[in-house]
């Protein structure tokens, strides 16, 4: 939850990218309110009024932020390891872009291989049929008994029957 | 997708021999509400009375059904393995939400069953006729707070034609929209607006014990359960069911349509459909085939008008 | 006493060894579905319903609500250890419960858990039993105005889960505010923010968020902080039950969570999260070790578990005098009873008094069955993070994305929960806090709502938000929760707080 802070330098420059980011959704939801006609019936307020009080809140929260970031006391941020994140990103998307190519025990086999790489655990011939293995036995109790439906590919219904 | 390569294999099995279709059904929403029981209900029927040998359901939800629609017209062209569950409530979020989707990208196939829109107050209220509120409408249209389902709804529908039958402006209805889930019933109830609108369904329970007053319906026959009169022998010209209906997909050849029609009568007449729909208090306003679209096109039509007059379609 | 007679009579009916044998496996099949991280009580009860088809009507009724009591415990045993909560009702849960749990007190929260579940789900459905034709009378009194009222009062307990910094806490809900723009607008009918993606319509669903920002997110830090293979494990020492001092601490938190979740429930536009925000605002106010809160006080796991519990009863009391179904849960329920004839409605009381009691009956056997079950299970379930990460992490986000999928498969939803994935390892990484966003996701569109229905009724007229004595106190408490602490701090900087927390200790 709230950052476990560690050593590191003091990231002064995230605050300013925050407050850009802040500020940046705080102006969408303005001008997306100045797009919508405001009937506001017999309430008076309408469907504009709560974007506009959120957006304008936003962007003084973004201000607020940009003028403590010259105090440099946002957060202390311990070193990251990109390789990780890109790893567990990457296997969603695989498992996105694939899910209803390949089917669901292959899809969510391959984020499950990728997130064991992410951890340290590198062996994809290990990996890989574990987490599709374990995928396609999830896949049968919740497709086949559970009857969720789940996105199936060749290979379950080669052997499920679809 | 396993569905469109079975679909495949089928189409092939059932060009050469006629057995048991297998179906696919899609219910344009989440688990839990009407169209997915509707269409979970099929599913049973059609596998216990032999007109499918396996039938899976698929929830595609999304804003009134519009997403589940927009996905099944654009992936099962020609297939006549897969269906779709709809309703009137579909009509109406079509118009609203400006999909690029509609019901003529399918293949309309029948009603299967339908409910008529009450019209309801507190018991304690002094309006005993529809006409009462009417009256207090024309007086003064911004008094008369309406509790009801989702803006642009079957219930906000009926709220605007009734207006307009009435002879007052449709934009001046103060029509306050409830989420779903009973939420307007209890501001009913807790005195909390004039009068409600909701499924007839909703309301026969709180008149049995008492509680509320049902002033009209919106169909053109009176709803068994209640003696409230028709909006139409009041003297308003309005005539409104929410109904759910099945769609085949679109680009289906005469016989492969003619298929589905068959299955699907032959599950309406079933017995199995029938203690079904008395289980789940659902009424059987079945019409199928050219009647139902000709019943469909007329009321795309009204619906298209009214909402255009509400103002919530430009 | 006739409903006394009742009751004894359901229980009679519930004894038999055979229904017992049900309810056992509804609890653990309730359990184990539940316990799944990122699966939530609403799914586990839709996928296990159909299980209970084609047995008589007493044995699939004490199996359903096994499911019902089972799922909801199992949602807070991975959110207390895994964080990974599956429904908006657990959010608060793992707040201190996994600060526990990374403290190596994982037992001690999960038994809390466990007994609060069962006290707060005995109470609640004893009050069902004989308070609810008089609750549901007062629970209609509440219209829009007073739920606008109890938002505001809810917003502001909400506060307690800042942490530190009040910018940042107020940055995280803001940005829960802003998503919740996203999709239709309830009252017009008008799109927001949806930028012509028909998928957006329906707004950003709050257990996509929630799984995404707690399971994803959570995924994400702990990854980044990984430095090769070699990692130190945390080590899960301490004892696994409950000290006398959990005891002493804990059980205040279950009555109070028990009195504020079944009213909360019972209300028709309630729910079980609003219960749990507001029982955790109380419990941090309330404690004698305000300090503790957002590193592990015991209190804030047993109060809110407790009214979330309760208020999952409370549920009921709508469902079964009036037929509303106020949560997806209970709309599910209310499919399940149709299948036993059971029609939900103010005459059912009357009409069906065997099944009502059966219910109930049914109601607290599961509870005690659920007890049993669990309260050794807790060993089993923290030797759950003895498990290696990569297989752990591996396997949660496995789950997380059958959730996903399950409910709606479309790839526009999982890419939400890509990106809010992301958010919520950027939002850990400078140290917002993450339940925030979802409390504004929950709360922003219901306070919204109920403030423009209250004043569409009153036709604009913005007296009518303190025109009832009860909506009007409601602000006031909200005012005074708001101003007083602000005002102290302002004296002190914090230090009469202290103070005042130190003297009563």
């Amino acid at each position: 939850m709230t950052g476990q802070s560690g050593t590191g330098r003091r990231p002064d420059g995230a605050a300013f990218i925050i407050a850009a980011l802040l500020a940046g959704f705080g102006a969408v939801l303005l001008w997306d309110a100045s797009t919508i006609p405001d009937r506001g019936g017999y309430a008076g307020i309408g469907p504009a009024a709560m974007p506009k009080v959120v957006g304008w809140g936003l962007i003084v929260l973004a201000a607020a932020t940009f003028l403590g970031a010259f105090r440099g006391r946002l957060a202390d941020v311990p070193r990251q390891n990109p390789v990780p994140l890109i790893l567990i990103g990457g296997g969603l998307v695989l498992q996105i872009a694939l899910l209803n190519v390949v089917g669901f025990s292959l899809a969510t086999g391959i984020l499950f291989a990728a997130t064991a790489a992410a951890f340290g655990k590198r062996n994809l011939l290990v990996t890989l049929p574990i987490g599709t293995a374990l995928a396609f036995g999830l896949y049968g109790l919740f497709d086949g008994i559970l009857r969720l439906n789940l996105p199936g590919g060749l290979l379950e219904t080669l052997i499920y029957g679809g | 997708m396993k569905h469109a390569i079975l679909g495949a294999a089928f189409a092939v099995a059932t060009a050469t021999a006629a057995f048991a279709e297998n179906y696919v059904i899609m219910a344009p929403a989440a688990p839990g509400g009407g169209w997915d029981a509707t269409a979970r209900t099929l599913q049973e029927v059609m596998v216990a009375e032999g007109i499918s040998g396996n039938v899976q359901v698929q929830n595609v939800p999304g804003a009134g059904g519009t997403v589940g629609l927009a996905q099944f017209a654009a992936s099962t062209s020609g297939d006549a393995t897969q269906l779709i569950v709809g309703g009137y409530v579909m009509v109406g979020a079509i118009l609203t939400n400006a999909s690029p989707v509609s019901l003529a990208d399918v293949t309309p196939i029948a009603r299967l069953t339908g409910e008529a829109v009450a019209i309801a107050v507190p018991t304690a209220s002094e309006l005993q006729t529809i006409n009462d509120l009417v009256e207090m409408m024309k007086a003064d249209p911004g008094a008369v707070s309406w509790a009801g389902g989702s803006a642009g709804g079957v219930d906000h529908i009926t709220v605007g034609l009734l207006a307009k039958a009435a002879g007052i402006d449709p934009t001046k209805i103060n029509y306050v929209a409830f989420s779903g889930g009973g939420e307007a019933l209890a501001a009913i109830l807790g005195n909390q607006v004039t009068a409600g609108i909701s499924g007839v369904g909703e309301f026969l329970p709180q008149v049995e014990a008492g509680s509320m007053r049902i002033l009209a319906v919106s169909t053109d026959t009176r709803w068994p359960g209640t003696d409230a009169p028709t909006l139409m022998e009041s003297g308003y010209d309005v005539n409104v069911q929410n109904w759910r209906m099945i769609a085949a997909a679109p680009g289906l050849s005469d016989e492969q349509k003619a298929a589905v029609l068959a299955d699907i009568d032959t599950l309406a007449k079933s017995a199995g459909w029938k203690s079904a729909l008395e289980t789940k208090n659902w009424a059987d306003t079945y019409l199928a085939g050219a009647d139902f679209e000709a019943q469909l096109a007329k009321e795309i039509e009204a619906t298209t008008a009214i909402l255009k007059d509400i103002g919530l379609v430009q | 006493m006739s409903t006394f007679d009742f009751l004894l009579q359901g229980l009679g009916t519930a004894m038999q060894p055979m229904i017992l044998m049900y309810a056992l496996i509804g609890v653990t099949l309730g359990t184990a579905v539940g316990v799944l991280p990122g699966i939530g009580p609403a799914l586990t009860v839709a996928l296990l319903l159909p299980v209970t088809y084609g047995l008589d009507p007493a044995g699939s009724l004490i199996m359903f609500a096994g499911i019902y009591y089972g799922g909801m415990y199992g949602g807070s045993t991975t959110s207390i250890l895994l964080n990974t909560p599956g429904e908006s009702a657990s959010i608060v849960t793992a707040l201190e419960g996994n600060r526990m749990a990374k403290a190596g007190r994982g037992g001690p929260a999960l038994a809390t858990a466990a007994v609060g579940s069962f006290v707060a789900g005995l109470l609640a459905t004893l009050a069902l039993a004989f308070l609810a034709p008089h609750i549901v009378k007062l629970a209609l009194v509440f219209g829009p105005r007073e739920y606008f009222a109890l938002m505001m009062l809810a917003f502001v307990t909400v506060a307690a889960a800042f942490g530190e910094s009040t910018l940042k806490g107020l940055t995280s809900l803001f940005i829960g505010l802003g998503l919740a723009t996203i999709g239709i607008d309830g009252l017009t009918g008008q799109a927001r923010m949806s930028f012509g993606v028909p998928q957006l319509l329906d707004g950003i669903e709050v257990t996509t968020l929630a799984v995404a920002m707690f399971a994803l997110g959570e995924c994400l830090f702990v990854a980044a902080q990984t430095h090769g293979l070699h990692d130190k494990v945390e080590a899960i020492k301490g004892s696994v039950k409950m000290t006398a001092a959990d005891w002493r601490r804990s059980w205040p938190a279950w009555l109070r969570g028990s009195a504020i979740g079944f009213p909360i429930g019972a209300m028709p536009a309630g729910g079980a999260d609003i219960a749990s925000f507001l029982s955790y605002g109380t419990e941090k106010r309330m404690s004698k070790h305000p300090d503790e809160f957002g590193h592990g006080a015991i209190e804030g796991v047993a109060g809110p578990e407790a009214a979330n519990n309760a208020a999952a009863a409370g549920t009921l009391v709508p469902l079964l005098t009036l037929g509303l179904p106020t949560t997806a849960t209970a709309a599910i329920m209310l499919a399940g009873f149709q299948q036993f004839g059971l029609q939900p409605g103010p005459l059912l009381f009357a009409t069906a008094p065997q099944l009502v009691w059966g219910l109930i009956a049914s109601l607290l056997i599961a509870n005690v069955m659920l007890l049993i079950l669990n309260l050794p299970l807790i060993r089993f379930w923290v030797m759950l993070l003895r498990i290696p990460r990569p297989w752990l992490y591996a396997g949660i986000l496995m789950f997380a994305t059958l959730g996903t999928i399950g409910v709606n498969p479309s790839p526009v939803e999982l890419t939400m929960l890509l990106i809010f994935g992301f958010l919520g390892y950027g939002l850990r990484l400078y140290g917002y806090p993450i339940a925030p966003v979802v409390v504004g996701l929950i709360l922003g569109p219901m306070a919204e709502q109920q403030l423009r229905r209250a004043l569409a009724i009153a036709q604009g007229d913005w007296t009518t938000l303190v025109s009832t004595p009860l909506s009007a106190s409601l602000l006031a408490i909200a005012a005074l929760a708001l101003v007083v602490p602000m005002l102290l701090r302002l004296r002190g900087k914090g230090q009469v707080l202290a103070q005042i927390a130190g003297d009563s200790d």
